[in-house]
């Protein structure tokens, strides 16, 4: 059977058409365009971690932050972030318990903030480790030491 | 060399032409020349200025090159007005005038902005808490000093615009009508003198007063405001943890980012009424650091968590 209208000439009206349309259409609100792009990036990333090699107190944290944080946002937003540094957990954590309705009580915050600091550790080495290189020798201290409190905490148990 | 008389005739009858057959013209070419008049039609609709002598390149039309003439009067103090309108109330009180059911009342053919001026001119500048009646309705919302930060030029503009747009017909609003709106407010309000004296944090609070933060998030910033179906416990956060969840510049950040869209409480409910507006470029560079001084102070004396 012959072909009455090709590929091409559809194509090009739909074009055509677009770009009236285009015109006429008003540009989105991007107030927080940044931000949403971001989050969406780490939202496709992988939605859980294998924890199989993790300590067995470690994996009721797991628990714990894969209810409550899931509760407002996508699980897979925390696990491939950019945060890595205990200092940006304490402050991220906190801020997400703080939130009127969290549901999220200070020792609730608290395993959580240990689990993705024991994480970061693990599963983010590479970042973690190049934040601490660029961080001041104060910094570095502050987060050595937190990390260590929350290693020596959990190894082996 | 053949002989040229031996060469046979047969085919080609002496007195006849070779002839084309005629074929219909293919669709995709008459499509093709649609598209193409389409496209020139929108085009030259766009560009042309329709046949205006005056309208020619970079002026892409007679609307764009009156834009660019030097303007006098109300008309001109009412274009200027649109723009401030348009980036600064009409997220809420929508570009219509219409306002937004639970967000914003009307300003078409409200009489808070058609009659007296003394009032409407202090609502930019402080903002306004409900419950009021606008056209025979009850609204009970309250709106942020959304103006604090602009020239009395701009707001006199502005507030020019919205007395005489979508079929309001007041007078309009000059620069020194805005002066003496501030003045008559100002009566509270520290001088620059007094509050280059205060501490940061002390100024922090003034800054918190004069933007009208509290009229969300508390006096005190213990929040308080309810904001129906916002996932938030349905209320407007309060500030006293701030120290915990953000360093000095993630909390400028935000601020002057703001968070337009709450996350709802029920995905099917209503959109919630209040939101965190954009402060970039309302809230000066050094008064923010100063309010975020201020938010780190009202942490709870005491209190530890132990991470």
């Amino acid at each position: 059977m012959k072909k009455i209208i090709s590929t091409r000439t559809l194509l090009f009206v739909a074009t055509a058409l677009a770009l009236a349309g285009a015109g006429a259409a008003r540009a989105e609100d991007a107030l927080d365009a940044a931000t949403k792009a971001r989050v969406e990036a780490f939202e496709k990333g992988p939605a859980t971690i294998d924890i199989s090699k993790y300590p067995e107190a470690l994996k009721e944290n797991y628990e714990l932050f894969s209810q409550k944080c899931t509760q407002c946002h996508k699980l897979s937003r925390p696990i491939n972030s950019d945060y890595a540094l205990p200092d940006e957990w304490s402050r991220y954590v906190k801020r997400m318990m703080h939130k009127p309705g969290s549901g999220i009580s200070s020792s609730d915050g608290k395993k959580i903030y240990e689990f993705l600091v024991y994480d970061s550790s693990v599963r983010k080495k590479a970042q973690l480790d190049d934040k601490l290189a660029k961080a001041s020798a104060e910094e570095k201290a502050a987060a050595e030491a937190a990390l260590k409190k929350v290693r020596d905490q959990y190894d082996g148990k | 060399m053949p002989a040229m008389n031996d060469e046979p005739n047969c085919c080609r009858p002496p007195d006849v032409e070779p002839t084309a057959a005629s074929a219909p013209v293919p669709v995709w070419i008459i499509v093709l020349t649609l598209a193409l008049g389409f496209l020139g039609a929108v085009y030259f609709d766009r560009h042309s200025g329709w046949f205006d002598r005056q309208v020619f390149t970079p002026y892409s039309s007679s609307v764009a090159l009156a834009s660019y003439q030097p303007k006098s009067g109300a008309a001109a103090l009412a274009a200027r007005g649109k723009t401030v309108y348009e980036n600064v109330c009409g997220i809420c009180h929508g570009s219509d005038g219409l306002g937004k059911p639970g967000q914003a009342p009307p300003l078409a053919a409200s009489e808070w902005v058609t009659k007296d001026l003394t009032t409407l001119a202090r609502v930019p500048l402080s903002g306004l808490n409900g419950p009021i009646q606008v056209a025979g309705h009850d609204w009970n919302l309250s709106m942020a000093p959304m103006g604090a930060g602009l020239s009395d030029a701009d707001l006199a503009a502005v507030l020019t615009y919205i007395r005489t747009a979508w079929g309001n017909q007041s007078s309009a609003v000059s620069e020194a009508d805005m002066k003496a709106a501030r003045a008559a407010i100002s009566g509270n309000a520290p001088s620059a003198a007094d509050l280059a004296k205060m501490t940061p944090v002390e100024r922090g609070h003034e800054i918190f007063k004069k933007y009208g933060c509290f009229q969300c998030h508390g006096q005190d910033g213990k929040g308080g405001v309810t904001n129906p179906n916002a996932k938030t416990a349905e209320q407007v956060p309060s500030l006293i943890y701030v120290a915990d969840g953000y360093n000095k510049a993630e909390l400028i950040a935000f601020i002057s980012r703001g968070e337009r869209v709450i996350p709802r409480l029920n995905p099917n409910g209503p959109e919630p009424p209040h939101f965190m507006p954009k402060w970039d470029g309302i809230v000066k560079t050094n008064e923010m650091s100063d309010i975020a001084d201020f938010l780190f102070s009202l942490k709870p004396k005491g209190e530890k968590l132990d991470f």
